[in-house]
């Protein structure tokens, strides 16, 4: 995980490079007068997380409480966060069930199909050690078993607000 | 032996010929048909088909033996269509092959599941090395083939199972001239989790936990029903407290899927202001659900026996909660239905014909809209229904997308009326009554009404008082067969629309 993190920090650090390094045309001169300052510029492209869901055999709570984090009540998009539909937009593959054996093909080419650097979180209990369902023939007990992963939300499922708070504690990490 | 069930055996020949007369003379409907694999007390497996009748608190429940030298039997999908997946799932979970099935693929297991490998039999097992093939999805072992529509112009679009938005695995693979949906293939069972044969490796009491997570949002329904079979096997009786908080908590339930399902069907037509608000009224009843229960989806309340929390001391804050969802449940109504943009997509799409239901056997919320009063708490009452069920029937004639809104919009109604009465009452007796231990070999049904049709768990206990079979039936098994005949001659854009207004559950239907 931490190997992950720390890969993510650097690739952000030579982004910032790269942009400053290429600042002739005016169009650069305006962005560098507007953003000036490596603080600046996270201020206004760092706040970006986006999650790329699947659903691997959970029972659909988890799917509700992340939609439910999209409503106006929770309105998860304020932070930065948003879900989005393909995984090569994505930085962040959130990923909740047991991974029953009929999904682990799928769920392995969207994890191969995000692009580099990439965080998997997985999210509600099943998620972590197949939960309930341990042990039944049909799943894999755990998102661990498939693909590596990150960071572990608890919760069965977990509230829209706990998904808030462990998101918001991870984006301050990276 | 609880009153309403009527078991009778038959032979294996004329199996087909009594089903066929019980739909006709009795107007029965096929709800449920399974196996079992009996073979270490009767030597043989059985198949049972749980038919309800029309307009009497009644379960017909024929069954025959099948012995091992001939695993065949007669299929009666030629006859009662509505059995079609359960001989299907019976052929995959027990290898009893239906002859003259129409259709002789496999329903649960993709490709790479090995051939001649039955799960629910009491001596299966499988190698470390199938498993691991079966998840790599690699080698096609069965392959299956689709449906093909051939003719000029027609195009294939597969989709899935992994789908843009946040919503459960499932693949769909249409076949298309330009944008009208010429044939409808859904391939399903992508969550299959092995529940049936995992209830088997449990206690009765530890399955309660287990029915939580069948299905997210029918969590409360499916352990009602859960309980309901094990307590009619046992003969415990519940007390009239734990079957009101029961009652309140499905309804509670209902409210909220139904209200957000009304509100998500306007994500199908782009019409923000109405899912917002739709999902706002749902979050206050999620909040409602939480301050009741601790958990936002039900869970942990019930118990065999009865439930373990007294949810009945907050009356004042279900009353004024409620009170305040009616009211902006109201606006949201009158918002909807005043929108001709929104009304006018739902109009007409994802038509379903009252033929279709009847045939295919579809409940719920999806024969309501069709014509047909399909409702298992005025049919069959159990829990309190019978004390605050009224005479109200939702069904509409027209069965496209506008009728399912509408039959939902009228059940929420009623819902929010049974809970305020719910809540007026004083009810006597403890929370929950002590479950002695589970007669061995012995068998019953629970069932209920869950927001999207009705639900069914049968059980059977072993000779020591264990769980020897776990059928379950979820409402979306029923429903999922009828979505292609709905989306047939739609252009393909509104199928997310038409998939909406059904709103299944994936999980529930593929165990």
């Amino acid at each position: 995980m931490w190997l992950n993190l720390l890969k993510n920090l650097i690739t952000r650090k030579e982004a910032i490079r790269f942009y400053k390094s290429k600042t002739q045309t005016p169009a650069n001169r305006e962005a560098e007068t507007l953003f000036s300052g490596e603080g600046k510029m996270n201020r206004v492209f760092g706040k970006s997380l986006k999650i790329r869901q699947v659903d691997a055999g959970s029972c659909n709570a988890c799917e509700w409480e992340c939609t439910a984090l999209t409503n106006p009540i929770y309105d998860i998009q304020r932070f930065g966060i948003d879900f989005v539909a393909s995984p090569r937009h994505a930085d962040v593959l959130l990923v909740t069930g047991p991974v029953s054996r009929q999904m682990e093909l799928a769920l392995k080419k969207t994890y191969l199909a995000m692009p580099d650097p990439k965080i998997v979180i997985t999210c509600g209990d099943c998620s972590n050690d197949g939960g309930v369902f341990r042990g039944s023939y049909a799943v894999t007990d755990g998102v661990g078993n498939v693909i590596p992963v990150d960071y572990h939300i608890p919760g069965c499922p977990p509230s829209p607000t706990t998904i808030t708070r462990k998101l918001l504690k991870l984006m301050e990490k990276i | 032996m609880p009153e309403n069930e009527e078991y009778k055996e038959v032979g294996k020949s004329e199996f087909r010929s009594h089903c066929i007369a019980l739909c006709l003379s009795k107007k029965a409907v096929l709800r449920l048909m399974f196996a079992t694999d009996e073979r270490d007390t009767d030597n043989c497996f059985k198949i049972y088909a749980v038919f309800s009748e029309q307009g009497r608190d009644m379960f017909h429940i024929p069954f025959f033996r099948l012995r091992e030298d001939d695993l065949t039997f007669r299929s009666i999908t030629d006859g009662i269509p509505a059995a079609h997946w359960y001989e299907r799932e019976i052929m995959d979970m027990f290898g009893l092959v239906p002859k003259y099935h129409p259709d002789q693929r496999r329903l649960v297991f993709h490709d790479s599941f090995p051939a001649n490998s039955h799960p629910l039999r009491k001596d299966w097992t499988i190698s470390e090395k199938d498993l691991n093939e079966w998840g790599k999805g690699v080698a096609k072992k069965v392959p299956h083939d689709f449906l093909k529509v051939e003719g000029e112009g027609v195009y294939e679009i597969p989709v899935g199972p992994i789908h843009a938005g946040i919503i459960e695995p499932g693949h769909f693979r249409f076949s298309a001239v330009g944008e009208t949906i010429l044939y409808l293939e859904p391939r399903m069972f992508y969550t299959h989790k092995g529940i049936e044969k995992h209830f088997e490796g449990m206690s009765f009491q530890e399955g309660v936990r287990l029915s939580e997570r069948v299905s997210g949002t029918s969590t409360f329904s499916h352990s009602v029903a859960y309980c309901m079979a094990v307590e009619r096997m046992a003969g415990i009786n519940v007390t009239e407290k734990a079957q009101a908080t029961r009652t309140l908590l499905l309804e509670l339930e209902r409210l909220y899927n139904h209200i957000g399902d009304i509100g998500f069907l306007c994500a199908g037509t782009g019409f923000t202001v109405g899912n917002a608000t739709g999902s706002k009224i749902k979050e206050m009843l999620m909040l409602l659900n939480d301050r009741l229960t601790k958990s936002r989806y039900l869970r942990g309340v019930n118990t065999i026996g009865g439930v373990t929390m007294d949810i009945l001391l907050h009356t004042t804050d279900i009353s004024l909660t409620i009170d305040t969802v009616a009211k902006e449940y109201k606006n949201l109504m009158k918002l909807l239905l005043g929108t001709v943009s929104h009304i006018e997509r739902l109009e007409n799409a994802g038509r379903l014909s009252k033929e279709t239901v009847m045939k295919l056997g579809v409940t719920g919320i999806a024969a309501k809209a069709s014509g047909i009063e399909d409702d298992i708490r005025r049919s069959h009452p159990h829990l309190i229904y019978n004390k605050i069920f009224d005479a109200a029937t939702f069904t509409r004639q027209d069965g496209d997308v506008l009728a399912r809104m509408m039959a939902r919009a009228e059940e929420a109604e009623c819902s929010m009326h049974m809970i305020k009465t719910i809540v007026e009452v004083q009810y006597e007796g403890d929370l929950q009554v002590k479950a002695d231990d589970i007669p061995p070999n012995s068998h019953a049904l629970g069932y209920t009404e869950t927001p999207r049709g009705s639900l069914f768990y049968w059980v059977k206990s072993d000779g020591k008082g264990r769980p020897s079979r776990v059928k379950l039936r979820s409402p979306s098994y029923c429903n999922w067969p009828a979505v292609p005949f709905a989306a047939q001659g739609n252009i393909v854009p509104d199928f997310p629309l038409c998939n909406k207004s059904f709103n299944l559950s994936y999980s529930g239907c593929n165990m």
